[in-house]
């Protein structure tokens, strides 16, 4: 054969069929039969280890001698507790395993009955989660965003600085009132919009792109614990102060009601705080290739006169918005946040904003049933005596460094608090540390709705990683930002959060407590 | 009927399906196809420029490929990501594998291949429950040249890319550089992507890594019948996309050397029977797969046969042909 007659296909590299065996196979029933082989070798076992760690952690401490100060039903409630955290910081399966798991256990284990299980599921900050994020599908599809880009940009002008403000502005008191994860989504294509008017090729303005995308997530996160209807988190934790301390024959704890202007009220303040300091740690820690965008502006400008002035579905879309805020604010304390929330997403529905199979894939229900057993456990870790237990040993732990009350408590819970929440959800975090938390109040006489609020807020001191925050987990998929751009400036802003907490919870909080 | 029914369709319907997929078969295998994989990072565009050079006739097909994880996970708060993925298409932005797609398209048209105004073909498939699901843009020219940009999702990236074989099949995979290379054992609890799909795949294995300034193949042989045959089409590649060839041949010990210089000369005689020239042979004394790595420092491409060993095999024996694709400083070419 001489050279000029060679053909690549036939003389070359061999194209091999995958097996003989195979080709029998539909492709399609292959590469099914290939995913279950991939789950069958000793990978899977590798993949899940931290679920069999789990299941060996907590038979182990289940069957440990019994300590002092527990039941038997405690140091169960505790080992399930246990399994769960390592599930929740590893992620080995799904994480609505989890509460299907913990269901499971409460039954089977404590002995509760299924009903009381299950009726111990749907409190009122579950249905008001629920609400939340069908409501926050609903407004996502309004598509708004440009408009707001617009309102923004009229009022900061044509320089970064500014218009990175403007956004964490906005963006933050959206937030503080629908969700952070629910912002995060409908302003992204804001920021990329802004990014990419201002130069087709991301890499060249690199940091002015994380200045802009992270303005968007920092708004989301400092406002998220503003108002209830924030974060789960915020659910959760009013849930645990009703659950735990409210007795409706006693007037004086007519205080662990927390309304929504009463969590406002504590809470906003810290918000309104660190507004400035965000632009200004953004700007120190990125520096912005370029300070004028005004090419953007332009270009949005032109985007915006083209799509129209609002029509009539804008502002039907506006006004529910605005009445389930005016619902929350006004009469949140006899008809409960849920049910408002509720209302306002049948409101959607009923004028045709919105499809309900756009709520139905746009809701992740997991999450739903996860908080759901999480705040289940949580009560019956307060009633099995778990959480007073854990709250005495914590105590016990730190008397001899001296944070065993006052200021001391509050940085310790706040440093567990936001130390747990860099390694799973906000709510999550506060679901399984509340309990303790509230306990560790009792017991060293502190006031339970100051230290459930620095557990709360000190949940949304997860900054150090994409996964840490609904929020950045958004704006990470946008593949504008690396995965080292969120260290850079996490650190920075966590310990300016954790000082601004410290001098609240000194020398406001005790101005206004009840 | 059985009473494991296959299909719906009827008996008649079945092997007209069956016969049209056969076709299909036969006809991709009669055309040179490579399989380019990127990640958006910088490094694996060089998959794209190899494409390029190694599949430059009519005759050959290029098919890039971006795998993209199935959206999943709770950290997003109860809304789900690929609601905010849904609210950027809708928005009319790119999702990060389009636009890296994107960015390759335009290096094929560096390196010449000028798909502009080639007509072409697109098509969607749902996997994995994602309904972003399989995207594919198929560029065709009227001499039969494809190029297919492919956005695929799987549940991770080397079984997105191990899957894409079987739609196949491919002469040749080119995958980006590995970020880890784990030892044999280790492997089998924790492997990076390129390193799971060189081991598993069932084609020729190109690692690239930045060599694109470098030329010359450095093909080698241990003498055995299947190097030799890996020799030859490895040479034929060479040959058709200009790069010229050295022959190694490594001895483990001192007194073997007579055996090293027999093998290249087989090698060059092989070659030179077919129309190939050679420009030189090379041998050494050593560790093959250090000797090899040494030697091919300076070539674009080391060539290597690959001894199909399993993985228990290769845990127990060792491989010098994954011991050369883990330590080489250039690109290398595991031939299967």
């Amino acid at each position: 054969m001489a050279a000029a007659d060679f053909l690549l296909a036939r003389d070359s590299l061999q194209a091999h069929e995958p097996d003989h065996r195979l080709t029998r196979m539909r492709r399609r029933g292959y590469q099914r039969v290939r995913y279950i082989l991939s789950l069958i070798d000793l990978q899977f076992f590798w993949a899940k280890r931290w679920f069999f760690i789990s299941m060996l952690a907590g038979f182990i401490f289940a069957h440990l001698p019994l300590p002092h100060g527990i039941s038997h039903d405690g140091q169960l409630v505790l080992s399930m507790m246990l399994m769960a955290t390592i599930i929740f910081v590893t992620e080995p399966i799904p994480l609505p395993t989890v509460p299907l798991l913990i269901i499971v256990g409460q039954v089977v284990l404590l002995g509760v009955s299924p009903t009381k299980v299950a009726q111990s599921l749907m409190t009122d900050s579950v249905l008001f989660i629920l609400g939340s994020l069908m409501l926050a599908v609903a407004i996502v599809k309004q598509k708004l965003d440009r408009r707001i880009a617009w309102a923004i940009v009229r009022v900061t002008g044509t320089n970064a600085y500014w218009v990175s403000f403007g956004i964490t502005a906005v963006c933050g008191m959206i937030a503080a009132f629908i969700g952070e994860h629910t912002v995060a989504a409908m302003m992204l294509p804001v920021g990329m919009r802004l990014i990419q008017l201002t130069s087709p090729d991301p890499k060249k303005i690199h940091n002015l792109a994380a200045v802009i995308l992270f303005s968007i997530s920092y708004g989301c996160s400092i406002a998220g614990i503003a108002t209830p209807s924030g974060g789960a988190r915020n659910a959760i934790m009013i849930n645990y102060w009703y659950e735990f301390f409210f007795n409706p024959v006693d007037p004086s704890t007519r205080r662990f009601l927390m309304d929504y202007m009463g969590w406002a009220l504590y809470a906003f303040p810290m918000f309104l705080l660190r507004l400035p300091i965000v632009t200004a740690l953004l700007f120190f820690t990125f520096r912005p290739e370029t300070k004028d965008m005004s090419r953007a502006i332009a270009r949005l400008r032109t985007q915006v006169m083209v799509e129209g002035p609002l029509k009539v579905s804008d502002y039907v879309s506006i006004a529910i918005f605005g009445m389930t805020i005016i619902g929350w604010v006004f009469w949140s304390e006899q008809l409960g946040l849920g049910t408002i929330a509720l209302m306002g997403v049948s409101a959607f529905l009923v004028s045709g904003l919105v499809r309900w199979e756009d709520i139905n894939t746009g809701v992740n229900w997991g999450v739903v049933l996860l908080y759901a057993a999480a705040i289940s456990l949580g009560v019956e870790m307060q009633a099995t005596g778990a959480a007073e237990w854990v709250a005495q040993s914590f105590i016990a732990a730190l008397k001899p460094i001296g944070a065993g009350s006052g200021i001391g408590l509050h940085a310790a819970i706040s440093v567990l608090t936001f130390t747990v929440s860099n390694t799973m959800t906000a709510g999550a975090a506060v679901a399984v540390l509340g309990p303790v938390v509230l306990k560790t109040a009792t017991v060293t006489h502190e006031d339970p709705i100051v230290i459930g609020f620095i557990a709360a807020i000190s949940s949304s001191f997860g900054y150090l990683t994409a996964a840490a925050q609904p929020a950045f987990t958004i704006i990470y998929a946008s593949g504008y930002l690396r995965g080292s751009d969120f260290l850079k400036i996490g650190w920075r802003m966590m310990l300016v959060s954790f000082i601004l907490l410290m001098l609240i919870s000194t020398f406001y909080w005790p101005l206004i407590t009840r | 009927m059985g009473l494991f029914k296959r299909s719906p369709l009827s008996e008649r319907q079945d092997r007209a399906v069956e016969k049209t997929y056969a076709q299909l078969r036969t006809q991709r295998r009669s055309r040179f196809r490579v399989l380019a994989c990127i990640d958006g990072t910088e490094e694996a565009f060089n998959t794209v420029r190899f494409a390029a050079r190694l599949a430059p006739g009519n005759d050959c097909d290029i098919i890039i490929l971006f795998v993209r994880p199935v959206d999943q996970g709770l950290w997003s708060g109860g809304l789900q990501v690929r609601l905010a993925r849904q609210n950027m298409l809708d928005a009319g932005f790119e999702l990060p594998g389009v636009r890296d797609l994107k960015r390759a398209l335009d290096i094929l048209r560096e390196e010449g291949v000028p798909t502009g105004d080639w007509p072409t073909t697109t098509a969607h498939e749902d996997a994995w429950g994602d309904p972003l699901g399989d995207n594919k843009v198929e560029y065709k020219s009227i001499e039969g040249k494809s190029v297919v940009l492919k956005l695929k999702t799987a549940p991770d990236p080397a079984s997105g890319i191990l899957d894409q074989y079987e739609l196949g099949p491919y002469n040749l995979m080119i995958l980006g550089e590995p970020s880890a290379w784990r030892g044999e054992v280790h492997s089998w609890f924790d492997s990076g992507v390129v390193q799971r799909v060189a081991m598993l795949a069932p084609c020729s294995v190109l690692v690239t890594r930045a060599s694109l300034d470098k030329t010359g193949f450095l093909i080698c042989t241990d003498g055995t019948a299947r190097s030799m045959q890996a020799v030859r089409r490895s040479a034929v590649l060479a040959h058709m996309t200009g790069q010229p060839i050295t022959l190694f041949c490594a001895a483990d010990k001192e007194k073997n050397l007579k055996w090293a210089d027999a093998n290249v000369k087989a090698a060059r005689t092989l070659l030179t029977a077919i129309d190939i020239r050679v420009r030189k042979t090379l041998t050494a004394v050593g560790r093959p797969y250090e000797e090899i790595a040494k030697a091919g420092e300076d070539f674009q491409v080391i060539v290597v046969t690959d001894e199909g060993r399993t993985r228990l095999q290769r845990a127990l024996r060792g491989s010098t042909a994954t011991e050369v694709v883990r330590r080489a400083k250039t690109s290398v070419l595991d031939v299967r």
